[in-house]
């Protein structure tokens, strides 16, 4: 039974038009999956739907009448929950405190807090037992937040529930765990909206599709009676007819040099002696389980790190990388996991993005010579292919790709002997993606740049690298090679443990 | 003008290519603020009110340089402290200028040597140790106040200032005030070397994103704490010009302008976030403040009424300007 | 099914973890602050001595309760010091010395101007958002004018009875057995048990999370239904009625209102915060550390008067303990946040 019928949605935010024909629908029981690029208006739909933002135009009609929220909290009355992407917990609060946050049980004027706590726990168990929900919020790894955030949306019992990108940063264990719950969940008659732009999470757990492009619903999809086509899908999605043939990377065997040798890298508790080498020209990737220190190890060879103790040579140069700058003037440079925090001067232009690390350089004059700059950026541009109006505009209103394209492309004019990419495609859109690879591969076979690739999508791992490295809580157990980079060996090796425990002191905290 | 970076910033008013219509607006409620000062006061709109307006207003112009560099490089940076640096600075060289111009070499190094010091114990604590700058800085003015406290309480302070800084500071060439030339020529310097130069550039960036200019390679806590040393060290030598405009230094010389400098600043747009600032735009504040300030006083209100009158106007632009409420 | 949960490995013991947070560590410096004072003042403990002390620390405890308050829920005030002189000045500008009547309408206007102060500050803050910081600033000096004006120099009048509000003993209507409780329970201690009992009911309902929850990260509350301007601009109300309780003493003791006497508190309550562990960044921290914050201050100034520094010297000393206080208090905290959770670089 239809339990949302949203038609004709217009949104625009200041200059930007978000939405021009946003057409979405949900039945009650069903999963119904929401597809698009960066920028297409998904999001936007969702948070319209949820009171986040209210339509400029168009009509929502949710479970029997036309709705006009003002704020989310009438719509959580409704029985409408959202989940979202950047999360909506507060740090320094325990779990249980924020899964019942803003809807608090009392007994008169006062707080009921054992009955909160009951409640909680019993949603928890259910997602991830395990979960303390005393635990404060701020320690919890990314994975065990989504899931927090996922317990505090189902603990009003909506009817409509919205997940916005829910599975960004779990586990494949966890991923599937979900799917379950939410199985169970439409079994009881409540209505999903799942967003993802992992194209087979929607096609494995969806009953329909609905795909979003430039602002506008281009296709609504049954996924049982119109099939399960990812071409096609994909074809939606980017608005291209044509197959979108992935520039298959062919894995080749490397015998170079080494040009980076690391050994005994560590760092507190989050890298523990980690030693490897990186041939010139190869692409090795990093993978495992998501916050086993990948981050980290991207981080401190890019110099993070004041205190790291261990010996890194570059070249056959012994490199003593306690700060940024050391790695930039040795060309080992690092393009940032989470762009808006770490890559992104968000409200300045694009021309001063890519042109920031050249600053810095020292035999450039004091007053930046603007002609050459300026001609450097258009050809950066053209190069990545950055879909933007002008050099001037803001990046902060460029979508996720190309913002993603930006901070790869400040590097562009640099001789970079090593590229370290932290999970570069991570919510970047299917043609971006595409277009920074290609220009990553192209770099590493004509310019024999050498790359390593930290990927969360274990496919791109598979696609792009010579060798796999697997990380486990900060240690390095497995490296892959040639025809054993499956993702299912990957899996496999991210979860093998007992190679690599210490013994006793590990029982404390299993 | 083409700059290195342009800006976006949210909030109903603030668009990039708005930025001229809010100069604009500057100069027209300068305009009405006169209009109006001359129903009350007949001779309000004279050209002499004008000039005196003008030359007030250059030294919180002035003073706002100083909290302009140091918001511009973020971390919600706020220098409490340019008043009495300014005054200690005043305070410290009066009897060395003793009304000559001799001296005048040794009380400018005084004055750097000041500023400098006073501006890496700000930067040092606010960028390195991560304390607020608010309370760093206001910190830093009591201890400067009780400097002077403490030096003023066994003799009086004698001096008087250089005939050079007298004629900078209080006298005028034709009509228009030296100061007001002085500061044109501050702002085509700063203008240039925060648009237009490599270091200017860094400093908006590590102002706008900390972590991104680290990973780019920039020494963020230096640069932040450059910042601080420049608004000290700028902050003393206005205080040379303030002694020379009062021809004595008196205890609580500086302070009347730390509000009115940082007031100028936040109307002038500059964020209080970091990672911008015009200086147009903030010298167009501190002249509408002035003249805001002008018109309470032709009103009599006296002491009471200039705060007051002060701090509702204040909040005003601050809620028309700088408001964030949730758009929707 | 396997969980991938998993505890820090550095997870601290019990004991030590509570060692280790800011908030108890302050209690350990208390200690040590009572301990040398002792040690300086011979008649520390005794009686009058003890009042004595209670009634100059008071005030600062009181504000540092309203500003502790603020803090919490994310934001800052820093025009309590001229609102504290404001109220001074409204009260004795309304009393009449001849009508003990009078005294309770002063009350009662100035609660109603705390409460306006407040809001003033609350809604800008709040509900605009502008950032707390020059919006306290810039209202501090509306209140200072306001307060020049009702009282350009300091005096006015006020009631007998109003000094209830500083010591039972001086009010000659009372009753002998209501007088006699001052010489162990001052007025001032009684509205800090007041502000405290306050404090405890709006803990144990919604409020006081929401407060918490605001000064932790406002989006996340407001998403989750919380109407944030409301919770914030209630967080400057109760600031102001605190403020406003200690106003009361002020007049009760010195039976004036003066428009700038209240300037040097501001910077104090806060670094009494910072030292009672409670965030700047907001969204940790209770009341009762700021009272063990503004303890410790006024326990370093007091000792610093025991060892002998000129007057003229109290100034630069003053500014040069807040930075100690909040320099040190940050380093400790910056240790220990860094001892409890992942490490981060700088």
């Amino acid at each position: 039974m239809k339990i949302l019928e949203a038609r004709g949605i217009r949104k625009r935010f200041g200059g930007v038009v978000a939405l021009s024909d946003g057409n979405l629908g949900a039945q009650e029981g069903r999963i119904t999956g929401l597809l698009g690029a960066n920028g297409s208006g998904k999001s936007t739909m969702s948070k319209i739907i949820a009171g986040v933002y209210s339509a400029d135009a168009g009509e929502v009609w949710y479970n029997g009448r036309v709705v006009h929220y003002g704020n989310p909290h009438e719509a959580r009355a409704d029985g409408i929950a959202m989940v979202y992407q950047n999360l909506s917990l507060v740090p320094n609060l325990t779990v249980w405190q924020n899964i019942v946050l803003g809807a608090e049980e009392k007994t008169g004027p006062f707080l009921n807090n054992r009955q909160a706590r009951e409640h909680a726990r019993a949603i928890v168990d259910d997602l991830l037992p395990g979960l303390d929900v005393e635990r404060i919020v701020d320690g919890l790894s990314p994975g065990e937040m989504q899931i927090a955030e996922i317990a505090k949306a189902i603990s009003k019992r909506p009817r409509l529930l919205i997940l916005d990108e829910p599975t960004a940063a779990l586990e494949l264990a966890q991923v599937k765990s979900l799917f379950l719950h939410m199985r169970r969940l439409a079994g009881q008659g409540i209505a999903i909206v799942f967003t993802s732009h992992r194209l087979w999470e929607v096609m494995e757990i969806c009953d329909d599709t609905v795909v979003f492009r430039n602002g506008q619903t281009v296709a609504t999809l049954d996924l049982e009676k119109d099939g399960r086509d990812p071409a096609k899908i994909i074809g939606y999605i980017t608005g291209e007819t044509a197959r979108v043939a992935q520039a298959a990377y062919h894995r080749r065997e490397n015998r170079n040099a080494a040009i980076l040798r690391v050994t005994n890298l560590a760092q507190g508790t989050l890298l523990r002696e980690i030693s490897f080498a990186l041939k010139k020209g190869e692409i090795l990737g990093i993978g495992g389980l998501a916050g086993q220190g990948q981050r980290e190890l991207m981080l401190a060879l890019a110099g993070f790190y004041p205190d790291i103790t261990g010996h890194v040579e570059l070249d056959g140069r012994r490199l003593r990388l306690t700060s940024p700058a050391e790695a930039v003037r040795n060309s080992m440079l690092l393009v940032p996991g989470d762009r808006e925090s770490e890559g992104l001067f968000l409200r300045h232009s694009l021309f001063s993005n890519i042109v920031f690390p050249k600053l810095g350089v020292r035999h450039y004059p004091l007053l930046t010579p603007f002609g050459k700059f300026r001609e450097e950026c258009r050809r950066t541009v053209d190069t990545l292919s950055i879909r933007t109006t002008g050099l001037d505009v803001p990046v902060r209103t460029l979508s996720g790709g190309n913002q993603q394209k930006v901070v790869v492309g400040k590097w562009l004019s640099f001789d970079t002997r090593v590229l370290l990419l932290s999970d570069p495609a991570k919510g970047v859109d299917v043609g971006a993606k595409r277009d920074l690879y290609d220009y990553i591969t192209r770099r590493v076979r004509e310019d024999g740049m050498s790359v390593i690739l930290y990927a969360s999508d274990n496919q791109e791992l598979v696609d792009y690298c010579d060798r796999v490295m697997i990380m486990y809580e900060g240690r390095v157990v497995a490296i892959l090679e040639g025809e054993s980079i499956t993702t299912d060996k990957i899996i496999e090796s991210s979860m093998r443990v007992d190679s690599v425990r210490e013994g006793a002191g590990d029982a404390a905290h299993h | 003008m083409m700059s290195l970076f342009s800006l976006d910033r949210g909030g109903w008013l603030f668009k990039v290519y708005d930025r001229n219509k809010k100069l604009l607006a500057a100069v027209a409620a300068i305009a009405l603020i006169f209009v109006a000062g001359q129903f009350v006061v007949s001779s309000f709109l004279s050209l002499n009110q004008v000039l005196i307006t003008l030359k007030l207003a250059s030294f919180i112009a002035l003073f706002s340089l100083c909290q302009m560099i140091v918001m511009a490089a973020g971390g919600a940076g706020l220098d409490l402290s340019v008043g009495y640096a300014a005054t200690i600075t005043a305070v410290f060289t009066a009897s060395v200028m003793n009304g000559q111009n001799s001296n005048l070499w040794l009380a400018v190094l005084i004055a750097l040597g000041i500023g400098l010091a006073v501006g890496f114990c700000n930067g040092f604590l606010s960028a390195y140790l991560k304390l607020p700058s608010l309370v760093v800085t206001l910190a830093m003015s009591q201890i400067l106040q009780g400097i002077i406290n403490v030096y003023t309480a066994g003799a009086l302070i004698t001096g008087k200032p250089s005939p050079v800084l007298q004629i900078l500071a209080a006298k005028s060439t034709g009509i228009f005030p030296n100061v007001v030339f002085l500061l044109v020529g501050v702002a085509i310097v700063v203008m240039v070397l925060l648009y237009r130069t490599r270091w200017g550039a860094t400093l908006f960036g590590v102002g706008e994103n900390e972590t991104a200019a680290f990973l780019s390679g920039v020494n963020t806590r230096r640069v932040r704490t450059i910042a601080f040393m420049l608004s000290g060290t700028f902050a003393s030598l206005i205080g040379l010009l303030l002694i020379g405009n009062m021809g004595v230094a008196f205890k609580d010389m500086g302070s009347d302008y730390v509000l009115p400098s940082i007031a100028a600043a936040v109307v002038g747009g500059v964020s209080l976030q970091g990672g911008d600032g015009n200086y147009v735009g903030v010298i167009l504040g501190a002249v509408l403040l002035q003249a805001l300030l002008n018109l309470l006083v032709a009103l009599g209100w006296g002491d009471a009424g200039k705060w007051v009158g002060f701090g509702v106007v204040l909040y005003a632009l601050l809620a028309a300007y700088v408001s964030n409420r949730r758009g929707r | 099914m396997q969980p991938t949960t998993r505890k820090p490995r550095w997870a601290l013991s019990g004991v030590a973890r509570l060692v280790v947070r800011p908030e108890y560590s302050s209690l350990l410096i208390l200690v040590v602050m009572v301990a040398v004072a002792t040690l300086l003042q011979r008649n520390f403990w005794s009686g009058p001595s003890l009042l004595l002390t209670i009634d100059a620390f008071g005030p600062l405890i009181l504000l540092t309760m309203g500003q502790a308050v603020v803090l919490v829920a994310g934001t800052l005030d820093l025009s309590c010091g001229t609102a504290l002189s404001l109220y001074t000045c409204i009260l004795t500008f309304v009393m009449r010395t001849n009508q003990p009547a009078s005294g309770v309408l002063a009350i009662l206007i100035t609660l109603a101007a705390a409460v306006m102060v407040g809001i003033v500050n609350g809604f800008a803050a709040g509900y605009l958002r502008v950032s707390p910081v020059v919006v306290t600033f810039a209202t501090s000096f509306l209140w200072l004018g306001i307060a020049l004006f009702l009282r350009p120099t300091p005096g006015g009048q006020s009631v007998g009875w109003f000094n209830a509000f500083y010591d039972f003993r001086n009010v000659s209507g009372l009753p002998a057995a209501i007088r006699s409780v001052s010489s162990f329970l001052p007025p001032v201690l009684i509205l800090i048990l007041l502000g405290c009992v306050f404090w405890y009911a709006l803990s144990r309902g919604p409020m006081g999370r929401y407060l918490c929850a605001v000064g932790g990260n406002e989006e996340s509350a407001y998403r989750s239904g919380i109407n944030t301007a409301r919770v914030q601009i209630s967080a400057y109300v109760i600031n102001s009625v605190f403020v406003f309780l200690a106003a009361l003493f002020f007049v009760g003791q010195n039976q004036s209102g003066d428009a700038r006497f209240g300037d040097p508190f501001t910077l104090r309550t806060i670094a009494a915060a910072v030292v009672g562990g409670i965030a700047l960044t907001g969204g940790r921290g209770s009341i009762y550390f700021a009272i063990v914050g503004a303890l410790i201050i006024e326990l370093v100034n007091k000792i610093i008067f025991f060892a002998n520094i000129p007057y003229a010297y109290g100034t630069l000393v003053a500014g040069a303990i807040v930075i100690i206080a909040i320099g040190g208090s940050q380093l400790y905290s910056g240790y220990s946040r860094r001892a409890m959770t992942r490490g981060r670089a700088p």
